[in-house]
């Protein structure tokens, strides 16, 4: 079986293990690799994002069984149903996570602790997809995601990136919050 | 295949790779980094954004033609409707569009129902946007607006200084981590 259940464990044990002495952390690290990467894509041809990735691939594919719906569909003449930078951007990211994870030093990401109520196994595929569901409903409605508006928007200073980050980490700080807090006993 | 689709799957991989090492393919990095019970995602995010926006104000400085920089508008209704149901799933989901792919290909379970969640999400907003366009789109568009150019500040030397700004609050986040985790020892 290749996919993996989220392990469930009480202790905080994220990828954040002390690194040795004089080694640089791993945030630091990756943070900065993300940040040359983003260098990358703007000096090669746009910025980092994400998500328009998705209403392309799924336009793409329903207009493959319904022929004419990308062209009937407001939205899709606006961004295309096409298979680009952006849908091979996403591709790209899923291969590269597999690279990690298949070369040396990739599997000893931990499992970190989940609320209570996601400890059942099929409550938290639940919630995965009804996330999943929301990030992308959200993150079209607003122009971009993490990545679109905030690696990116904030990166050039954009007043709409400011904007989304604000809004989004106070709905986001507030749900983790109450989540986590149930999953100790109300500590 | 074309440049362009080369050029997004090269980024894509290194991306990819990037989040995967720095622990994004758990869902527990990003609900936990909400919580502030761990900070890991923070400073990941900001020492990134810290290096792109250096980056981006230094090529637009020195080589404007190698600058392609993409300013998104500030329709505020959408943007900060949007933003506020995205900070719902990112905390129930415990993955943003980019994680949750890292954590598909990293082999995470979790990973992939985000990312089929965000497929259906995706869709519904294809059938949505014709009904939410005049409402939380058009109305209120300022336009692409940056925090130097509205405040009349010179490019690079504004974005140097919030970039050190940012600097300042991971060192600060990364001596409240150190200091809480010696005090539990």
């Amino acid at each position: 079986m290749i996919m993996e259940r989220t392990e469930v464990s009480t202790q905080a044990a994220c990828a954040t293990e002390t690194p040795s002495r004089g080694a640089l952390p791993p945030w630091l690290i990756w943070g900065g690799m993300i940040g040359l990467v983003q260098v990358f894509a703007i000096a090669t041809v746009q910025p980092l994002g994400v998500s328009t990735a998705y209403p392309q691939l799924v336009g793409y594919l329903v207009d493959q069984v319904v022929p004419g719906f990308a062209e009937s569909q407001p939205y899709l003449q606006k961004i295309g149903a096409k298979i680009g930078w952006e849908v091979m951007l996403v591709f790209g990211m899923a291969l590269g996570a597999l690279l990690s994870r298949l070369l040396p030093g990739g599997a000893r990401t931990a499992a970190c602790e989940l609320p209570a109520l996601f400890r059942a196994s099929w409550a938290r595929g639940l919630a995965a997809f009804v996330g999943g569901f929301l990030i992308l409903f959200g993150a079209r409605l607003a122009g971009g995601c993490t990545s679109g508006h905030m690696l990116s928007g904030i990166a050039q200073l954009a007043l709409s990136g400011f904007l989304f980050g604000a809004a989004a980490f106070a709905t986001g700080v507030l749900t983790a919050s109450l989540l986590l807090k149930r999953a100790n006993g109300g500590r | 295949m074309e440049n362009t689709q080369l050029l997004g799957l090269i980024t894509g991989v290194l991306f990819g790779f990037a989040l995967h090492r720095a622990g994004f393919s758990r869902c527990g990095l990003v609900m936990r980094g909400l919580a502030f019970r761990d900070f890991t995602m923070l400073k990941v995010m900001l020492t990134a954004i810290a290096v792109g926006m250096v980056g981006a104000a230094t090529l637009a400085t020195f080589a404007p033609e190698a600058a392609h920089l993409k300013v998104k508008s500030l329709y505020v209704w959408g943007v900060l409707v949007g933003g506020l149901i995205f900070g719902v799933g990112m905390a129930i989901a415990g993955y943003c569009p980019g994680t949750a792919l890292v954590g598909l290909g990293g082999g995470v379970r979790d990973g992939l129902l985000a990312v089929l969640g965000a497929l259906l999400g995706a869709f519904a907003f294809i059938l949505a946007y014709p009904a939410l366009e005049p409402i939380l789109i058009q109305p209120l568009d300022l336009g692409k607006l940056t925090l130097h150019e509205t405040l009349k500040l010179p490019y690079l030397p504004t974005a140097l200084a919030m970039a050190v700004m940012l600097g300042g609050i991971v060192f600060w986040l990364n001596r409240l981590e150190t200091k809480a985790r010696a005090e539990r020892r």
